[in-house]
Parts: C-alpha cells; sequence; structure tokens
C-alpha cells in the first residue's frame, strides 16, 4: 500500500513538474518580437541617483542588443552593472550594451545590471512614474513606464 | 599521589572552562574602547557607538550617490525594523563613506525618500579623518573610481566599497558581520532576536 502510495505522489509530481515546464516553453513561443516587463526604480532625490530594473524577453529566433536607455527624469542615463571585486568589496562598471539571446529573458536586477540615473531633474518617491525609453538594434525604440518603490 | 594529580588538573580545569565560556561569547570585535563624532541627518552631534550602547545596533555603511548595492543594504535595514519582534528595542544606523557628498542634508533627503527619517533610524557622517577612521576600524574597504565631470562642471564618481551590514550588541561588541546586501533577512532577523 505503502509502495502504490508513493508512486502515486511521485506519478503527480513529475506530471506537475512537466506542465510547469510546458507552461514556460509555450510562454515563449507565444509571445513576439522584444517585451519589457517587471518594471521599477528606487526612490532618489533631485541632483542625486536612482536606479531602474526590469526584465528583457526576446521572442524573436535572432539576438537583438540593447544599444542605449533614455529618459527626461534624469541629466545622464546609462547601463551599469554591479559586480563582486573580491572577497567582500563590489564595485559598479558602465556597460556599453547589452545582447539579448534569440528566445530568452535578460535580468536587470539589484547587484547586477540596472539602468543608472545620474542626477535626477527631480526626486523621486514611492508612488511616482517615470517614461524610459530602450533603444534596441533590431526593434528600435520601445518606451516603457517605470514605477518608484522602496 | 592523588593530591598531586588534582593540583596539575585543577588549573587545567579552570582554563577549560575559561576557554569555553569566551568560546559561548562569540564576539567577533569590542568596540567599547572607540569613539567617533558624528553628525545625523538633523545637524546633531552623534558620538558612535557610545550613544547607542544599552541596546542592539544594526549598522550598514552606505553612499547616497549608490543607487544600486547600497539602495539594496538599505532596503535591507529597513526589512530588518519590519521583521524583528520588538523593533523599539533596537537602534538602525547607516553610516556613509563619502563624507564629501553626503552632508547631513543630503542624508535628510536620502532617508526621507526611503522614509527613514524617523526614530529609530539614524544617518551619519562626519569630516573626512573621522570618517577614515572609523572606516579602518569596523574593516570597511573603500576605492574610488576616476572622477569625470559633466557639461556643467559637476563631478561624477563611484566607489567601490565592502559590501557590509553589522550587528552590534548592546555592550558595543560586534555579533556578527554579514553580506550587506546578499544576506537573506531572515539570518539577520533571528540573530537579532536572540540578543
Amino acid at each position: 500500500m505503502k509502495i502504490i502510495s508513493l508512486f502515486f505522489i511521485a506519478s503527480t509530481l513529475l506530471l506537475l513538474f512537466g506542465c510547469q515546464q510546458e507552461e514556460s516553453s509555450s510562454h515563449l513561443i507565444e509571445g513576439e518580437g522584444i517585451q519589457v516587463e517587471g518594471t521599477w526604480a528606487r526612490p532618489g532625490s533631485e541632483g542625486r541617483m536612482s536606479a531602474a530594473y526590469f526584465l528583457i524577453t526576446n521572442f524573436e529566433e535572432q539576438a537583438d542588443t540593447l544599444l542605449s536607455v533614455h529618459s527626461d527624469v534624469s541629466h545622464l542615463v546609462e547601463i551599469h552593472e554591479s559586480y563582486q571585486q573580491d572577497d567582500d568589496m563590489v564595485g559598479m562598471r558602465e556597460v556599453g550594451n547589452v545582447e539579448i539571446p534569440a528566445e530568452s529573458t535578460v535580468r536587470f536586477e539589484q547587484g547586477g545590471l540596472h539602468v543608472m540615473l545620474i542626477q535626477l531633474n527631480q526626486s523621486l518617491s514611492d508612488g511616482d512614474s517615470f517614461e524610459l525609453t530602450l533603444n534596441f538594434a533590431n526593434h528600435g525604440n520601445i518606451t516603457i513606464d517605470i514605477p518608484v518603490r522602496r | 599521589m592523588l593530591s598531586k594529580n588534582l593540583f596539575l588538573a585543577l588549573p587545567l580545569f579552570v582554563v577549560s572552562v575559561l576557554l569555553l565560556a569566551s568560546c559561548g561569547n562569540n564576539r567577533l570585535d569590542d568596540y567599547s574602547d572607540a569613539s567617533f563624532e558624528l553628525t545625523n541627518q538633523n545637524g546633531e552631534s552623534v558620538t558612535f557607538p557610545d550613544d547607542f550602547e544599552g541596546a542592539p545596533v544594526v549598522v550598514g555603511f552606505i553612499y547616497t550617490n549608490c543607487p544600486d548595492i547600497c539602495s539594496f543594504i538599505t532596503a535591507n535595514v529597513q526589512k530588518i525594523y519590519n521583521e524583528i519582534e520588538n523593533p523599539g528595542d533596537t537602534q538602525f544606523v547607516l553610516i556613509t563613506f563619502d563624507p564629501e557628498r553626503d552632508t547631513p542634508e543630503e542624508l535628510k533627503k536620502y532617508a526621507t525618500a526611503f522614509e527613514m527619517d524617523t526614530e529609530p533610524f539614524h544617518f551619519l557622517t562626519g569630516d573626512t579623518e573621522t570618517i577614515d577612521a572609523l572606516m579602518k576600524r569596523v574593516s570597511v574597504r573603500t576605492a574610488f573610481d576616476e572622477k569625470r565631470e559633466n557639461e556643467t562642471g559637476r563631478s561624477i564618481y563611484f566607489i567601490n566599497h565592502s559590501d557590509k551590514i553589522l550587528l552590534i550588541d548592546q555592550h558595543s561588541r560586534l555579533v556578527f558581520d554579514y553580506g550587506g546586501s546578499m544576506t537573506p533577512i531572515d539570518i539577520i532577523v533571528e540573530d537579532l532576536d536572540k540578543l
């Protein structure tokens, strides 16, 4: 009886896992072009800095490249990445452009790739939002709305 | 013979007990002999760590022109406050290692943006010499990137730095040294609740 129960549980888990994998694959096939989601930015005061984060998914069969970023919210807008320098040191450096491989998602997230908003033209508080334009080699300009939250 | 053995064994036993007791304390450092004159975001003088003795202190090290890792550290300090059982019993301190730009006024704006410009959050700065000595004492390393200027002549630079949150007990002793942005908050909350 115990063996039958274990077999049943294992089969259910396998089926569930299989379904999730398929959902993920079909999700990729269903989309088209470039999609940007999960957008948000840190609060920041006027004249200082903020950072914006999001996920870029390329549904196409060929790679695209994020060439530049633009927004009126700050004096300079650059693509940066944070990196571990050695044991406990972290650094940040500018990244020229970012390749978005075919049928893949690239994450702009805390502690990694992010858009640096340098010398903000206005204070950004929780609940505010602003526009950010991403310029891709193949898909041109895509403008997204970035909500600010803590 | 028995009394001779006892004579030899007793000191050994006492030393062992003392060693075990010190292991139990598990303190990484003791800052009770240190004293740094700093200024908080309201322009008030603060002596660190003296003014915080009597309560556990969560300390993060940041500079406000760092919106990624340092914002992460700041948000983590706030999350610890939100998740501990008795937040009123603990002090939360963020100390800048960029005193040239992080004046009390700038720290005030930064604290306000994070909705942390209230007790028990303290954003501290000081003169360069004091901040350098403090960072050395708490083993926070910094390396300044090359400065560049925008067209208005305003300088822009970033700082490579240690990624740290410290947990100091009510006697100014360092109890834990965490990765500031990467340590799961649950671990710090659990350690803090034990103090």
